[in-house]
């Protein structure tokens, strides 16, 4: 029996108007609900824009991508519902407070007014924010603003979650509470698809993971049948044998 | 409806929170209206109320030096300084070092000058009446000339002022000499004060009518002049916060991630622009309500609101939406918010200059008055001259509405097309 699939891409690629060459070309993904999928690969070698074509921030230049909720197709529109997006920048409000960040971006998702109210003191109170939920948020650390960044993508309990580079410049205990968390909401069934350049933390953190480099996908699967076929011990020494060693800006 | 209140409440906590926009928003404006005012409305009470200090240097031999001196003491014009022991070449030097501002030199020959011109006209009029007159001949005595100094500071309009009023007590000088020399020539001599009396009380009067519609309560002054002046400046100035504001969730990618929200970016627009009229509104409300009890209590005078209120809020509303729409599309084409408050301030002085908020446009040279028309400024400024200085009609203030609504229009279209190419709508 096959696993019921979130998201289906299929042959997407994007080439930007003043780009030379495709920033993705023909990508062909199958993402399985509640998987925890990896999307890995050096600088520049699509990832962000492969999630912005997920998210529906740029529309891809060739090829589809459908959304599946209970298996049934849901449309571009019913899509935001049910989708979370964590970008990479610190895309709120530096102003406000978490508190009135969290309302904002609730209130967005379309929750009510009350169900908004409980689930951002839940929030604040896992992610270890309560303390300050009232500060404005220009004055915090890396790892606390990363967190506030995390909890906006998650208010509405989407089914599917995108997360660009969650963890990148937090302390270990922040990276540590964020994962947790992750995975806590991973078993409770939201499909998360990732991206990051922490190989042990993919590692640790991913079931399936695909390899895009120069904007194509160079490997895909169970993280620990890619490892066996390719001979390599762990996630960075595939990730190296697959991508190479020279540098990547 | 908790979404439209979410929206409105996000920008109104973003805007608090800028302090440095709150002060140039809501004290810039005050500010500017408060001094400005005070000092216009001293230039005009100098000009109208106040004696000019007049240093007088009188060389004039004889007597009709010390007539027009006598006249400009009677005019109540002038403060009349006399140093009659200064040299002309030094009155340069006396005038600055005197703190005066206005100088005026008599020269030697003034009476024998006008005498001698006033014997000529006479002489003319004798020989044209076919009258026998004294053929001796005089002495030629060329007209002479009064010099006018003034401090390089003083502005030329205000100097030309002071030389047509010494110009008209000269008129009558001269007049009064002529028909002396014509009755004199005639036998006539002793005879003339009735004529003369009845020349220079008898002159055309000038009634001064300001053009005012009949339903304007209003007298045109300097507080009537910049307070709406200076408000329509401090609404445009909005751009430096709201600008600098959607640069920064353009830039943060706050506005791409409400893009995988289930919403309308249109929300976030009506947001901002409600919250910023409503800012310009109160602008208008602090500024207007400063005019209206704080500045008579300093001595000024008090802004009377038009009688049109209908005509009056629709002119607000228009100015407000074209200074919020103008701070959109800055904020939409803007790169960093450095750039949107540096050319966002720039060009809102250089729009309120050519607009006519600094200067006048009357005063203005042709192609600089044809440029205002491309000022928003200067239609707001219209918009509200036409309501508080000449009691103006909605029909006068068509145009202002037509220009005003292009502008709003343009700059709304500008800003749609900047986000849908950065694909944030």
């Amino acid at each position: 029996m096959t696993e019921p699939v979130s998201i289906e891409i299929q042959n997407v690629s994007k080439k930007y108007k003043t780009a030379q060459e495709n920033s993705l070309t023909d990508v062909s993904l199958n993402i399985a609900t509640s998987d925890i999928f990896g999307l890995l690969g050096p600088n520049g070698a699509g990832k962000t824009t492969l999630i912005s074509i997920l998210c529906g921030i740029i529309p891809p230049s060739a090829g589809t991508v459908h959304f599946y909720h209970q298996n049934q197709l849901i449309t571009e529109q019913e899509r935001k519902s049910h989708i979370g997006f964590v970008p990479q920048e610190y895309a709120f409000y530096q102003e406000l407070t978490p508190r009135q960040n969290l309302d904002y971006f609730g209130a967005m998702y379309n929750l009510n007014k009350e169900e908004l109210e409980a689930r951002r003191e839940d929030l604040l109170e896992i992610l270890g924010l309560a303390r300050f939920a009232d500060k404005k948020v220009g004055s915090f650390s890396g790892g606390m603003k990363r967190r506030v960044n995390l909890a906006i993508g998650i208010i509405h309990k989407p089914d599917i979650l995108f997360l660009d580079e969650p963890t990148v410049g937090v302390d270990v205990q922040s990276r540590n509470a964020i994962i947790r968390y992750l995975q806590e909401i991973n078993n409770a069934g939201t499909t998360i698809i990732y991206t990051s350049h922490h190989m042990s933390e993919a590692e640790e953190f991913c079931k399936h993971i695909a390899l895009i480099d120069h904007g194509r996908v160079i490997a895909k699967g169970d993280l620990t049948d890619l490892r066996k076929a390719h001979d390599a011990p762990n996630l960075q020494s595939l990730f190296i044998k697959l991508t190479g060693e020279e540098y990547r800006d | 409806m908790f979404k439209v209140f979410s929206s409105l409440r996000k920008e109104y906590l973003l805007l608090i929170n800028d302090k440095v926009g709150l002060a140039l928003m809501f004290l810039m404006p005050l500010l500017l209206v408060f001094i400005i005012t005070i000092i216009q409305d001293s230039a005009y009470k100098m000009v109208n109320e106040n004696q000019i200090p007049l240093l007088v240097v009188n060389h004039d031999a004889g007597k009709e030096g010390d007539k027009l001196v006598a006249l400009l003491k009677q005019s109540g014009l002038f403060k009349i300084d006399s140093q009659d022991a200064v040299p002309e070449k030094s009155l340069k030097s006396e005038l600055l070092s005197r703190g005066k501002l206005i100088g005026l030199y008599i020269p030697k020959t003034f009476s024998s000058g006008l005498e001698s011109n006033a014997a000529d006209v006479s002489n003319i009029l004798m020989d044209d009446l076919g009258l026998e007159r004294d053929s001796a001949s005089a002495e030629k005595v060329s007209m002479p000339t009064l010099s006018f100094y003034n401090d390089p500071v003083l502005q030329e309009n205000y100097s030309f002022s002071v030389m047509g009023i010494i110009q008209s007590y000269m008129s009558v000088i001269e007049n009064s000499l002529m028909i002396d020399r014509m009755y004199t020539t005639m036998d006539l001599g002793g005879q003339s004060e009735a004529l003369k009396k009845k020349m220079i009380s008898n002159r055309v009067k000038i009634n001064q009518i300001v053009a005012i519609n009949n339903n304007s309560t209003a007298i045109p002054n300097s507080t009537q002049h910049n307070v709406p002046a200076w408000t329509i400046f401090a609404m445009f100035f909005m751009v430096v916060s709201l600008g600098s504001n959607i640069v920064k969730e353009r830039i943060n990618g706050s506005f791409l991630r409400l893009k995988t929200m289930p919403t309308t970016f249109m929300l976030v627009m009506f947001s901002k622009m409600a919250i910023y009229v409503i800012v310009a509104v109160v602008q208008v409300a602090l500024t207007f309500s400063m005019g209206i009890w704080i500045l008579p209590e300093l001595g000024l005078p008090k802004l009377t609101i038009p009688t049109n209120l209908f005509a009056f809020a629709s002119v607000i509303l228009i100015s407000s939406m074209a200074a919020v729409s103008y701070a959109l599309m800055i904020g939409a084409y803007a790169r960093t918010e450095q750039q949107a408050n540096g050319f966002g301030a720039i060009s809102i002085i250089i729009f309120g200059a050519i607009g006519g908020i600094l200067v006048p446009t009357f005063v203005m040279p042709g192609f600089m008055q044809f440029a205002s028309n491309f000022s928003p400024l200067h239609w707001c400024l219209e918009g509200f001259y036409i309501l508080f200085l000449k009691g103006g009609s909605w029909q006068e203030l068509k145009n202002v509405f037509a220009f005003l609504g292009i502008f709003i229009l343009l700059c709304q279209l500008a800003t749609y097309f900047k986000l849908r190419m950065e694909r944030i709508i």
